[in-house]
């Protein structure tokens, strides 16, 4: 897992200060909790005294988590271990005892944590936090679960009302730094077969971050309104599922009686399971371009990388 | 089927604890309980009253034990009596497939290991058990932990742990004072921790008639290392003494069976602790679960990271680096007792027969 990615591991709402909670970046498991300033704190969720979760433990008064196995409290910041109950009375305990700390970001209301606890703040994260929102595990590997959102949305996502044709308006190509292509879609109204339509009434962009997977999803109808903007942040956890944490927001000026109903029930979803029969005969089309876009992606930010030391 | 390599013991035992800090460090370090097959000892497969005329099934290291009756007389064998095909014999049963058996206590015990090894004198002592058995089923019970055998004895035998994870049973970290005594030999460790002015046990509190708010504790476990098996001795003032037999048969390297025994007669039978109080286990044993099984998977392969440790894992530790001496030990061959298993421990343990 590469160390400075930024990874939305959890929506805002989701991190209290009541219960910690448990997420994954692949094969590392980290707990997560909001201290008394409202500060969400990330550690390995493992106690260093004996490999216990300490997801398992309590958020105390001061904002440091206890572990719920021997009682060892460590600061949410640092790491450091900071009680032991049963050893009465002041103790010091050596930097060593600590807990592995990681880099937290809140914004647009996502909670993003970086494995590395150094590394910089991320770069302009959404500020507007969509009001609609939701988290689904899905067992489809990350991998696979963008490639299968290039190729064809329906095995992951649901727009209601939305069908997605196999016709792009731009196939997948960079723009600034992200990979990015455009579908078109019909309304699932009476309408006439895909392959033999002329125009389409609305489309759906894509566009995803070439590591973590990130996208942000826009959907427009012929005359440019937005219909429906979300954000997607699939995360990679254990045993191959994926970790999928949302946020949407309806367009205000939404024409035709089916971008209305939009506004009834749920709009957005994201699928818990995929359709395996169909995911395993889905030609790999759009998606076939991902990887060496993404190592161009990765050439180029090497290239200012050096260009800026 | 797994070996038995059994030559002479050789004589180049040394006390894993008093010898160099740098080893003990070490020991406790490169701990991967998984690892650990300790072999020629008895185990306590079964309750008495759960071995019957009909076959019942239990295993230690994935090796089958059939136990049943001939005649009221408990027997153990490798294979079922139907299974008319039978795969090899492993070296663990005599040559009708036939397992040394022994019963005391109120258990079915089984020798796994050499047969050609199998004594009496190796069998624990549980100074709190009727040799002849014959407590009542309401004393007696199975739970399981979702852990490997020797995690869920380290677990046992660092009480701090309960403070956090069995609060609502046995009271919490509020005391005085705690002190820690830890005493061993080749085969045992025993852990002794007074607690002064403790907060009490919410269970004494509701069923045990405990009026005040703090209890002086003295609490014992001793485990016996190659049987896995452990005697929980703890007084308590005010209350009643707790004697719980708690034996981890490993079934797997991953799985752990306890058919426990926790001795309540020593309390009045008007006062519903003498009923409550074994099936504390129930709820006592989902707890530890909670922590045991995710720990578990962490401990199956060796790990550069080294834990952390308190004061308060003075036993912990020594339990590791007694179980790892007896390993490396067996693994060179010698499957010698150093040490009397079976003499009387009430003097070590505090028990007064009361």
């Amino acid at each position: 897992m590469t160390e400075d990615v930024w990874w939305a591991v959890a929506r805002s709402e989701e991190v209290t200060g009541d219960k910690p909670i448990n997420i994954d970046i692949g094969d590392q498991p980290v707990v997560l909790w909001r201290d008394k300033d409202g500060f969400v704190r990330a550690l390995e969720d493992r106690c260093p005294h004996r490999r216990a979760p300490l997801s398992l433990g309590c958020v105390l008064a001061s904002g440091a988590i206890q572990c719920g196995y021997h009682g060892w409290t460590y600061d949410g910041e640092s790491g450091r271990l900071v009680d032991i109950p049963n050893l009465k009375g002041e103790q010091k305990y050596p930097p060593i005892y600590r807990a592995v700390p990681f880099a937290v970001s809140e914004g647009g209301g996502f909670v993003r944590i970086c494995l590395n606890a150094k590394a910089a703040a991320p770069v302009s994260p959404t500020t507007e936090t969509l009001p609609l929102s939701g988290t689904e595990n899905v067992s489809l590997s990350h991998e696979h679960l963008i490639a299968a959102l290039f190729d064809d949305p329906a095995l992951v996502i649901a727009i209601k009302g939305v069908h997605y044709t196999p016709y792009l308006m731009s196939e997948l190509a960079e723009q600034n730094g992200k990979l990015v292509l455009e579908r078109s879609c019909q309304w699932k109204s009476p309408h006439w077969p895909a392959p033999f339509s002329s125009d389409f009434p609305i489309t759906l962009r894509i566009g995803t971050d070439p590591v973590t997977g990130e996208t942000d999803l826009l959907l427009r109808d012929n005359a440019f309104n937005t219909l429906l903007s979300a954000t997607v942040a699939p995360v990679p956890a254990a045993r191959g599922v994926t970790q999928v944490r949302w946020r949407a927001k309806l367009g205000s000026t939404r024409p035709g009686l089916m971008a209305k109903m939009l506004g009834f029930g749920t709009p957005f979803r994201i699928l818990p399971s995929v359709n395996g029969a169909a995911l395993r005969t889905l030609k790999p089309s759009a998606s076939i371009h991902a990887a060496a876009l993404r190592e161009e992606i990765r050439s180029h930010q090497a290239a200012a990388h050096n260009v800026a030391a | 089927m797994l070996d038995i390599k059994d030559t002479a013991p050789e004589q180049d035992f040394a006390d894993p604890i008093a010898g160099d800090p740098r080893n003990f460090a070490a020991a406790v370090n490169n701990w991967v309980p998984h690892d650990i097959v300790l072999k020629d000892a008895w185990f306590p497969l079964a309750h008495s009253f759960a071995v019957v005329d009909k076959p019942a099934r239990r295993s230690v290291y994935s090796q089958p034990f059939y136990l049943w009756r001939e005649n009221g007389v408990a027997v153990a064998a490798e294979f079922h009596p139907n299974d008319t095909d039978p795969t090899d014999k492993s070296d663990f049963s005599d040559a009708a497939g036939r397992y040394p058996v022994l019963e005391h206590y109120g258990y079915v015990w089984c020798w796994f290991g050499n047969p050609a090894n199998a004594d009496p004198a190796h069998l624990p002592s549980i100074p709190y058990l009727p040799a002849e058995g014959n407590l009542p089923k309401h004393m007696l019970g199975t739970v399981r932990f979702d852990c490997t055998a020797p995690l869920s004895l380290e677990n046992l035998i660092d009480l701090t742990h309960a403070d956090f994870l069995h609060a609502d049973v046995v009271g919490d970290e509020k005391m005085d004072k705690e002190v820690v005594e830890v005493f061993y030999d080749s085969e045992t460790i025993t852990m002794v921790r007074r607690c002064t002015n403790k907060s009490v046990a919410p269970i004494m509190k509701w069923f045990g008639g405990v009026k005040s708010d703090v209890q002086q504790v003295r609490q014992v476990i001793r485990i016996y290392l190659r049987s896995h098996a452990a005697i929980a001795y703890g007084r308590f003032s005010p209350g009643d003494n707790v004697q719980l037999f708690h034996p981890c048969v490993p079934e797997t390297r991953d799985r752990t069976r306890l058919d426990y025994a926790m001795n309540t007669s020593n309390v009045k039978k008007s006062n519903l602790f003498r009923y409550l109080m074994p099936k504390a286990s129930y709820k006592v044993s989902r707890q530890d679960s909670t922590m045991t099984s995710p720990q578990s998977p962490r401990y199956m392969n060796p790990e550069t990271r080294k834990d952390l440790h308190s004061p308060l894992d003075e036993a912990g530790q020594k339990y590791r680096v007694l179980m790892t001496a007896l390993a490396e030990r067996q693994a060179r061959g010698d499957f010698a007792y150093r040490d009397n298993v079976s003499a009387d421990c009430s003097e070590i343990i505090g028990y007064d027969g009361k």
